[in-house]
């Protein structure tokens, strides 16, 4: 087998008492979109910091084509960097930021020229260069950066959610140029964002973060559809959480009954019979007819509807007095009014069971 | 406001008033002296019965008062140089570094500030005599340089404050070495709180006399030194003209710095 591109190693870093991070480890390929995505604190920014050399993990390894990085000296690593601040040299014209990695370098003036022509060119801001950083929207700063972090090739671009000081609109339009950027540079990047939705837009490959350690890594498909914990669940997406005890468990499939002693099945994980758990569905995966007729399904009451254009969204509640979210296409939903009862059904393989 | 201007109606004529009078009293002794370095009366009679410059060439021709002027300007650009390379590097170490007795190294560092120049005076002299400095343009240098440097700290210091370290972390990552980072990147982004620095420790230098007093000797003396010495054997319109200068010089620096200011909040 090949070895990974970057590997991430069992890192581990702790601040007197405070554990940032614990057990980091993962794997990335060439070019990969890799986004970090967790709430605040859970170690997003550590771990990336441990990449680029800002910090020291107190234990683990950092391979790079399989050599370590941790040896290297930060400045020596010849990584990208974009961080969530402006960091534009004040001093400097918007072309001169972009060429100051190649100075820094010593390449030749024709090439130094020619490569920040085309850098500008890259993030849209050719006719920018001699403009100082003070004189540019937050946005165009943050072009002018990815420029200059990419300026000197570097294999691997690091960003720490690099788009949070700006504006929703300049966000979406940004992350549509990153792919874009991405794509027409073949980078490998590392992207810290908290916000699921950029995540989801941006990244070939998402980890996700909870108290220092990765929770779930995958493709936004993979974390959406198959979450392997409460957490994951929550993170991504709507979900519905609903109590259950587990009664038997087989072939990755956990059989449960619900309070009022109505039985269930869903995908889980290793669980002792037994034991106290949650099933999760997605809004949007769940059906509410309006009879009470059919056997199979859970009797509830309609306590609210809403139409949303696209979708109806309606509040049910459960026997045991839990409201649920409930998402169906706008035809779906005749002959439900608020207070009539209904049945709430879904298909089996939507349903998971967590601890 | 409760006491606004505008709203002061027939007050504001008394105001503008007592403040005019304090800046002349301020002010007059100056005008006073440069009137009477160009007057023509020897014994400084006012006003002036007619004007002359030939106070200032007696000034630039002697050897006594031109050595004097040279001696201020050689240990003025020294300790300015000196002050400001070592402020600099005392700011970086104590704004950049978490180490024990940091607060107590900031305090004393900051402590020539307070300390009556009388005292590190003496200290000095009495240490110095001992070394043989006393009458040396090291002495001076030194002497100056330990009234000086708290301020280049500070100054330094405020502008490191206000600069944003992720900038040499950015400059790191893009491949320059720690030297590099600080001199493409630290330096230009605080070099107006460098010239003010300079600017203030020049100043501080320029016009120091208590030090200087003990430090100088028949041979070596600054001009205020010089100035001081003079005054107490013989009045002569020579003092006027050296105090001018002095002074002229020493406007024209805060001139500068207030325009650096200024340049500095655009
Ligand atoms: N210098 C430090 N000293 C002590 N604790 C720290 C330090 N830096 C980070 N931590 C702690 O380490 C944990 C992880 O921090 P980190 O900055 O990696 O979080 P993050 O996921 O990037 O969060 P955010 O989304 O808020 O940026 C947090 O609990 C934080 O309080
Ligand atoms: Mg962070």
């Amino acid at each position: 087998m090949t070895t990974p591109f970057l590997q991430i190693r069992g890192l581990r870093k702790t601040y007197d008492q405070v554990v940032a991070i614990d057990q980091v480890s993962l794997d990335i390929k060439q070019g990969e979109f890799m986004t970090f995505l967790g709430p605040s604190g859970s170690g997003k920014s550590t771990t990336l910091y441990i990449v680029a050399g800002f910090q020291e993990p107190t234990e683990g390894q950092v391979l790079l084509n399989g050599k370590s990085l941790l040896d290297v000296a930060p400045n020596k690593r010849n990584i990208g960097m974009v961080f969530q601040r402006y960091t534009l040299f004040p001093h400097l014209t918007v072309g001169e930021n972009v060429a100051f990695p190649l100075r820094v370098r010593r390449r030749p003036e024709s090439e130094v020229k020619a490569k920040v022509a085309k850098m500008l060119e890259l993030v849209h801001l050719a006719e920018y260069r001699d403009r100082l950083p003070g004189q540019l929207s937050g946005g165009q700063q943050q072009r002018v950066a990815i420029a200059r972090a990419l300026a000197y090739d570097p294999p691997l671009l690091l960003m720490d959610e690099p788009l949070s000081a700006l504006d929703k609109k300049l966000r979406e339009e940004i992350q549509f140029e990153l792919r874009r950027i991405h794509q027409e540079t073949g980078v490998t990047i590392l992207y810290v964002t908290h916000d699921q939705e950029e995540a989801l837009r941006l990244s070939d490959r998402i980890a996700v973060f909870s108290q220092g350690r990765i929770e779930q890594v995958g493709t936004g498909e993979e974390l959406y559809e198959h979450p392997s914990s409460r957490f994951v669940a929550g993170f991504i997406g709507n979900s519905n959480f609903l109590p259950v005890k587990v009664e038997q468990m087989g072939g990755g499939r956990a059989r449960a009954i619900f309070p009022n002693g109505q039985a269930v099945e869903g995908d889980a994980r290793a669980f002792a019979a037994g034991s106290e758990g949650t099933l999760m569905v997605r809004p949007e995966k769940m059906r509410i007819r309006p009879h009470a007729a059919s056997a199979r399904g859970l009797a509830v009451t309609v306590r609210d509807m809403t139409y949303l254009g696209d979708s109806m969204h309606f509040a049910v509640q459960t026997p045991w007095e839990q409201e649920l979210a409930v998402r169906m296409a706008v035809g779906d939903g005749q002959g439900l009014c608020i207070g009539s009862s209904a049945v709430l059904e879904w298909d089996a393989q939507h349903g998971h069971v967590f601890a | 406001m409760l006491l606004d201007y505008d709203r002061l109606g027939g007050w504001r004529w008394g105001l503008v008033a007592i403040g005019s009078a304090v800046m002349l009293f301020l002010l007059l002794p100056i005008v006073f002296i440069a009137a009477l370095s160009f007057g023509d009366s020897q014994w400084l009679v006012f006003p002036p019965p007619g004007w002359t410059t030939q106070w200032y060439q007696q000034l630039l021709t002697d050897p006594v008062w031109v050595n004097a002027l040279l001696t201020s300007a050689k240990v003025a650009v020294m300790v300015t140089l000196l002050s400001v390379v070592l402020g600099l590097l005392a700011a970086l170490g104590l704004a950049r570094s978490r180490f024990f007795g940091k607060s107590a190294l900031q305090a004393f560092f900051l402590t020539p500030m307070v300390l009556p120049v009388v005292v590190l005076a003496v200290a000095l002299y009495a240490f110095f005599l001992k070394l043989g400095l006393t009458g040396t343009l090291t002495g001076f240098v030194i002497g100056h340089l330990i009234i000086a440097l708290p301020f280049s700290i500070i100054t330094i210091g405020n502008s490191l404050q206000s600069f944003d370290s992720a900038l040499e972390d950015a400059a790191m990552i893009c491949g320059a070495g720690p030297l590099e980072v600080k001199w493409r990147v630290t330096l230009p982004a605080i070099r107006l709180g460098l010239f003010a620095a300079a600017i203030f420790s020049f100043l501080i230098s320029w016009d120091e006399v208590v030090l200087s007093i003990f430090m100088a000797s028949p041979t070596l003396q600054t001009l205020p030194v010089l100035i001081w010495s003079t005054l107490r054997q013989d009045l002569t319109p020579v003092i006027a003209s050296a105090s001018t200068l002095l002074v002229a010089f020493t406007v024209l620096l805060m001139l500068l710095a207030s325009f650096l200011k200024k340049g500095s909040r655009q």
